[in-house]
């Protein structure tokens, strides 16, 4: 059973399709990173980018990348909505966290039971088809969605890396991440900076439900189920680590599939909250890597501790990962 | 003058007292109604199946009423909503039963009736069971009955027909991890070995699952010649997507819920071959079948979602009316206890869209399964078995 063929299967396909979990996971924690807020609602902006992908190919029988442009500008603008009307009018009623929490998962449902009336509950794709070539490479199954999959996940993280590292916005995202009243104090627009986070997530989020959505069946509630993971992968990532919760979603997803292989396959599901459970209870910063094998991690993570980020710097280093 | 005036003040009194108490009379019968309940899905990820079946049920009563109803007495049905989910059941029967006080009423999916039959044994209200296919739903006691043939039925069916008509020796079996996958997956595992087969992969998967590499590869390593899936009309698509992407191009094998024209549109040349089962005559079989889809496709566009539970459905107001004139007839109270009674007093229904329905002592029912295979992009009849 356990032959190199059926290991690199597993490992192939696992990291194909955890692309999108990535993104998902990438989006959940640079919100919960820089706005602060637990945003369950991330469910609502997934639905509406999958229905407008939908609603653009598979209804009005449009070009693919023309249901691409739509997930991106629906999931980017619903963000927007989400932050100017939602979180901005909580903050400024100095709403609790968890009244925002509470504001969140109300929203995702209410998006879901829209969707549910507008589109109907039969489980839909974007594309008429659920089932895309394959190539063989040596004995590894190798299908037509994995390689522009994981591409997209690729590129929308490297442009995610260069903006945070290069940009002027990304590095007040840190800031404001770091201490948003400090960053306030040099001048930097809170607000302006919320909406810009909310706006990548938004981005990453139309990415991640264009993948999902061309490879699986979506139903309005499929976008709330798809919630857990990426919250999972933030938890065990470390809450604020945003490159964190992006290995940990590709760790837990080829773990979860690969570990059929050792395991009852029923055992998969309840896995993940096996996972969850011990992450909270013994690393609730998250797991973390010892100091010296750490290279690579500061190198990554040294975007979030920039010292020549205006009014961030010396507090940032010390405060850490946040 | 005034003999003439009076009497005719008299004649008007009368006349007026005559029309007040017909026409009193009259409301009384308008408003004498036979009620029975139904408890359905409208709302969540199974409702585009409960939608439909409900509106079947609304066209049979509907079909009743104009016919004459009930000996006179039209018959009303209550729509509750369940989302398939067991709280949500709960409380649909506790209301059907309670305050709507109906003396039976029509339920499906396999968790929703488990979970109410403790409310109906306890109310002694009928519940029945149409759709819900669960082996368990024969043994909840004296309250519920299914008009729909329970899951060893087709599964049976599929999984004798794999191993004496296809000549397949060695089955594969993935299944969701609840309790439409488990139950049914564990009859096929017995029938198919109890037929001279080998089940040789049996594989469970989450219902959250979006990848089924894992599974998958362990189906393939087993090399079987037959692949059975029990999934939900959502994922069994995905799985046979992922399979064939695998190479595991054996026959598939499936149920009733995956007997629908999206399946061939979402897999194309992938779905060739795959047989799913029918627990129901079809347009070819039936005319009042065909008739049916007809009106489907005139009155929605398209044909019903899961046709054969929409027949089931559809015959589901025809049971309760046969009993509910019995009772009538014989001007016996219609409480739940004398309906169960006469119900199976009847026991047998001749029905318009799924044929003569016998209630057996052991709380189950007979029926012949249709196999149905995907070729040249259509579904065909590939065996009936009885």
């Amino acid at each position: 059973m356990l032959t190199f063929d059926t290991i690199a299967q597993v490992l192939w396909t696992s990291f194909a399709t955890s692309s999108y979990l990535v993104l998902f996971a990438v989006a959940f924690a640079l919100v919960l990173k820089v706005n602060q807020i637990f945003n369950f609602a991330q469910a609502a902006v997934m639905t509406v980018a999958f229905y407008a992908a939908h609603a653009v190919v598979s209804m009005a029988k449009l070009p693919g990348i023309a249901g691409f442009v739509a997930a991106l500008g629906s999931a980017a603008l619903a963000a927007a909505c989400l932050e100017i009307f939602g979180f901005r009018s909580l903050r400024r009623r100095r709403a609790s966290q968890m009244f925002v929490f509470i504001f969140t998962l109300i929203v995702s449902e209410l998006v879901a039971y829209m969707a549910m009336l507008i589109f109907g509950t039969w489980p839909t794709t974007i594309f008429p088809s659920l089932f895309w070539p394959v190539s063989l490479v040596g004995t590894i199954a190798v299908s037509a969605w994995d390689l522009p999959a994981i591409g997209g996940m690729a590129g929308s993280l490297a442009l995610l890396f260069l903006f945070l590292r290069y940009s002027q916005s990304g590095r007040f995202m840190v800031a404001v991440a770091d201490n948003p009243d400090l960053a306030e104090l040099y001048g930097i627009e809170k607000n302006r900076i919320y909406l810009i986070a909310m706006v990548i997530a938004g981005l990453l989020i139309g990415v991640g439900m264009f993948l999902y959505g061309s490879r699986a069946q979506v139903q309005a509630t499929t976008s709330i189920e798809l919630m857990l993971f990426a919250i999972a992968a933030t938890i065990i990532g470390g809450i604020g680590n945003v490159w964190g919760a992006a290995i940990t979603a590709v760790v837990l997803g080829v773990v979860q599939n690969g570990s059929v292989l050792f395991i009852p396959s029923e055992w998969q599901g309840f896995l993940l909250y096996v996972f969850l459970f011990l992450a909270i209870v013994f690393f609730p910063k998250g797991v973390k890597l010892p100091e010296r094998r750490r290279g690579l991690a500061r190198k990554v993570a040294s975007v979030d501790l920039d010292p020549t980020v205006p009014g961030a710097g010396g507090k940032a280093a010390a405060a850490g990962e946040g | 003058m005034t003999q003439a005036s009076s009497f005719t003040r008299r004649m008007a009194l009368l006349a007026g007292t005559a029309a007040v108490t017909l026409a009193g009379t009259a409301a009384a019968t308008a408003q004498e109604t036979l009620r029975f309940g139904m408890a359905m899905p409208l709302s969540g990820g199974q409702a585009t199946y409960g939608q439909d079946q409900v509106k079947a049920a609304e066209w049979a009563v509907a079909e009743i009423n104009k016919a004459g109803g009930v000996n006179g007495k039209k018959l009303e049905m209550i729509v509750l909503d369940t989302r398939a989910d067991p709280q949500a059941g709960i409380q649909a029967a506790n209301r059907l039963v309670s305050v709507e006080k109906v003396p039976a009423f029509v339920s499906a999916w396999s968790a929703v009736v488990k979970a109410i039959a403790p409310v109906t044994n306890d109310s002694k209200v009928v519940q029945l069971s149409v759709g819900a296919n669960s082996a368990d739903i024969a043994k909840l006691g004296d309250y519920t009955y299914t008009t729909f043939p329970l899951a060893d039925i087709d599964i049976t069916a599929v999984a004798k027909y794999a191993a004496t008509q296809m000549g397949k020796k060695k089955a594969a079996i993935i299944y969701i991890n609840n309790e439409t996958g488990t139950v049914a997956a564990q009859i096929y595992r017995d029938v198919f070995g109890k037929a001279g087969g080998q089940v040789v992969a049996y594989e469970a998967y989450d219902p959250k699952a979006s990848d089924w590499t894992g599974p998958l590869l362990k189906i393939r390593a087993s090399q079987p010649d037959v692949i059975h899936i029990q999934g939900l009309v959502a994922d069994t698509p995905q799985v046979i997507a992922q399979m064939r992407q695998l190479g595991l191009n054996q026959p598939v094998s499936s149920y009733s819920a995956v007997y629908n024209p999206k399946l061939i549109e979402q897999l194309g040349k992938a779905a060739e071959g795959v047989i799913a089962t029918s627990l129901a005559p079809g347009v070819t079989d039936s005319p009042a079948v065909a008739a049916y889809v007809e009106r489907w496709k005139k009155e929605a566009g398209r044909e019903p979602n899961g046709l054969p539970y929409t027949q089931y459905l559809y015959d589901a107001p025809y049971i309760v009316a046969a009993v509910y004139k019995s009772l009538d007839d014989k001007k016996i109270a219609p409480t739940g206890e004398n309906f169960r009674k006469e119900m199976l007093a009847i026991k047998s229904f001749d029905l318009p869209l799924t044929g003569k329905l016998t209630i057996n002592d052991d709380h189950t029912v007979n029926k012949p399964v249709f196999l149905m295979e995907v070729k040249d992009g259509k579904w065909v009849q590939k065996a009936v078995v009885n």
